[in-house]
């Protein structure tokens, strides 16, 4: 699946990003299939809202985002579901868990949203290769920041995708589980030959990256 | 697996209080509306089954009530005959022919002797009770079978012979009385030998055979085109209110007797009505409190259901998971009150049985209809605000 951006601006931030030189904004830009993409700016340049865009949890700007071909503006609620379930899988910067499920419980529940791919057994191997196995069984509301960024790594990874979002995953992390991280999600993308886009403040080297844009 | 999850996040426990209002708003609703379109089917049962067919019920003797108005003209028009034929209540119409001239009867026996005037009345066959081979009149013979009312007997046996020390006489004994019929004609006497062949309680009058009568009435008659002034319908429910409302609109009457129906088919109605009615207005009430509650529901997990519906759960699986949760009470409550209402018509069977009366000791297919009706208007509505509330959400 290609992911095409075109001329897109957020309409609450026009006036803001139109005076500065973007890779992104107001730009035509495709996300060819297995690209492994890197959006590097500053606090608050939009970051999270293209994410949002991407994902369609906004409809607030200009231009037009394409999932192959389907214009985003026009796609039906059961049919986005689908896309949502099959094709795109997100680590939001805000993490939403659900805080009264246990860390299983969250990840689980996006493994059984759709016909699942992996065993319940995959879950256990993933939380103990990023270390979190000792908080599965404890309610995510009670997980520190960087166990819920974890947690929200692994339930994106349990579900089948062709492109992966990421919205500063490794915020609250250290350079250990970092690498462990990326390990991980290097390894799935590589398995399903998905593609990611992963927002950042900074440069970094945690995967071979095709493409680095600045927002 | 899913649906685990879905019911520790979507918590059905908000509105306890309301789902327990519903639930029996609901069930007082269908209990109502069930036994109306039970009793009813019973009432019909009652009416139309073979089992309760009662000869007198079905025919009614109907004709002018005899007034200071009507006095010396009773006879029913040509027009007021057709009229009653085209009522739905009426399934035909026969004419009592009554006979154009005088007749007397005498006993040929010694030890019963009489002698009175009589009259004859005929109707055509297929209104009469009494199925004997001894109804049959030939033009050739001078026997006339005749069918006399019960209630004649009744008279002589317990009011005239009692207070005349006569002795009592029997239905056969009558049968075998041999009786000298007089016509008067313009030319003198006529005689014939005549028989009681059977009692009826259908048509209090003495009937002789439709064929005889015409012939006598054209061959001894003195008056010519008479009109009837009574005629026999057949009814299925005597007593339908519409056919006593038309009765006395037309300012006819029958056996009050037969009609007594009529009163307690309007009590029927009127218990049915207001049952089904008050049932009705419930089962709005019903449905309004259950949309409210699955409203209030799908309110109180709002978050829940947007951060569902962010990671790909689809609407439609979320109305399913939700219809699942909703809609099974709706079945088992309509499945206990149909339930209930099976063991009320096994009971009522059981009580009406005593008292003579036939009706199915089974719940009538009927009342299993409007359960599967008013199951699918529950699963509409349903159905419907699930599906709003959750659009509304998302």
């Amino acid at each position: 699946m290609q992911i095409e951006l075109q001329k897109i601006i957020p309409v609450p931030l026009k006036d803001k990003f139109a005076q500065r030189g973007s890779d992104v904004w107001n730009k035509e830009l495709r996300f060819l299939e297995r690209e492994w993409i890197k959006l590097k700016a500053p606090s608050g340049t939009g970051k999270t809202t293209l994410v949002h865009i991407i994902y369609k949890l906004r409809s607030d700007y200009e231009g037009n985002v394409l999932w192959d071909n389907n214009n985003l503006r026009s796609i039906a609620s059961n049919e986005l579901a689908k896309m949502r379930q099959q094709y795109i899988s997100i680590v939001f910067q805000d993490l939403r868990l659900f805080p009264n499920l246990t860390a299983k419980e969250n990840i689980e529940l996006n493994r059984v949203l759709q016909k699942p791919i992996y065993e319940s057994r995959a879950i256990e191997v993933m939380a103990a290769r990023l270390n979190i196995s000792h908080i599965l069984q404890q309610r995510a509301a009670l997980c520190s920041y960087g166990e819920q960024q974890r947690i929200a790594i692994i339930r994106a990874l349990v579900q089948p995708f062709e492109w992966l979002i990421m919205d500063e995953p490794f915020s609250h992390l250290d350079e250990e589980n970092i690498k462990r991280a990326s390990g991980l999600i290097a390894e799935e993308c590589d398995k399903r030959n998905a593609g990611f886009v992963i927002t950042d403040l900074e440069d970094d080297t945690h995967f071979h990256y095709t493409k680095q844009l600045n927002l | 697996m899913l649906n685990i999850l879905l019911k520790k996040l979507i918590k059905t426990s908000a509105g306890r209080i309301r789902f327990v209002m519903a639930v029996m708003g609901l069930s007082v609703a269908l209990l109502l509306i069930f036994s109306a379109v039970q009793i009813e089917a019973d009432y019909y049962d009652l009416l139309r089954s073979k089992n309760n067919q009662d000869s007198i019920a079905n025919f009614l003797v109907v004709n002018k009530a005899v007034t200071n108005k009507t006095v010396g003209a009773t006879t029913l028009s040509d027009a007021e005959i057709t009229d009653l034929k085209k009522q739905q209540f009426t399934d035909a119409v026969g004419l009592l022919t009554s006979c154009h001239f005088k007749v007397s009867a005498e006993s040929l026996s010694e030890r019963i002797p009489f002698y009175s005037d009589i009259f004859f009345e005929s109707v055509p066959d297929e209104f009469i009770d009494v199925k004997t081979d001894a109804w049959k009149w030939d033009a050739n013979s001078d026997y006339i079978p005749m069918i006399v009312p019960n209630m004649f007997l009744d008279m002589y046996n317990f009011g005239f012979a009692t207070s005349q020390d006569l002795p009592q006489l029997t239905q056969e004994l009558v049968k075998n009385l041999p009786v000298q019929i007089n016509i008067k004609t313009p030319l003198g006497r006529v005689n014939y030998y005549g028989k009681v062949v059977g009692f009826s309680d259908r048509i209090s009058s003495v009937l002789v055979p439709q064929p005889f009568m015409e012939w006598a009435n054209a061959k001894f008659g003195t008056i010519q085109n008479a009109k009837s002034s009574r005629i026999v319908i057949r009814t299925k429910d005597p007593g339908n209110p519409a056919l006593t409302a038309y009765l006395k609109k037309n300012g006819l009457t029958t056996d009050a007797d037969k009609t007594r129906f009529s009163k307690y088919r309007r009590v029927v109605d009127f218990v049915v009505n207001l049952s089904w009615i008050t049932g009705a207005v419930m089962l709005l009430f019903a449905l309004l409190i259950f949309t409210l509650f699955i409203q209030l529901t799908i309110a109180s997990c709002k978050d829940e259901i947007m951060l569902l519906v962010t990671l790909g759960a689809a609407p439609k699986q979320l109305q399913q998971f939700l219809m699942k949760q909703f809609f099974p009470s709706n079945i088992i409550i309509s499945v206990i009150v149909l339930v209930l209402i099976a063991l009320l018509q096994f009971l009522l069977q059981q009580f009406l049985y005593r008292q003579g009366m036939y009706v199915s000791p089974l719940i009538s297919l009927f009342t299993i209809g409007t359960a599967a009706i008013i199951l699918l208007v529950l699963w509409v509505v349903n159905k419907w605000s699930i599906k709003n509330y959750v659009y509304e959400t998302t």
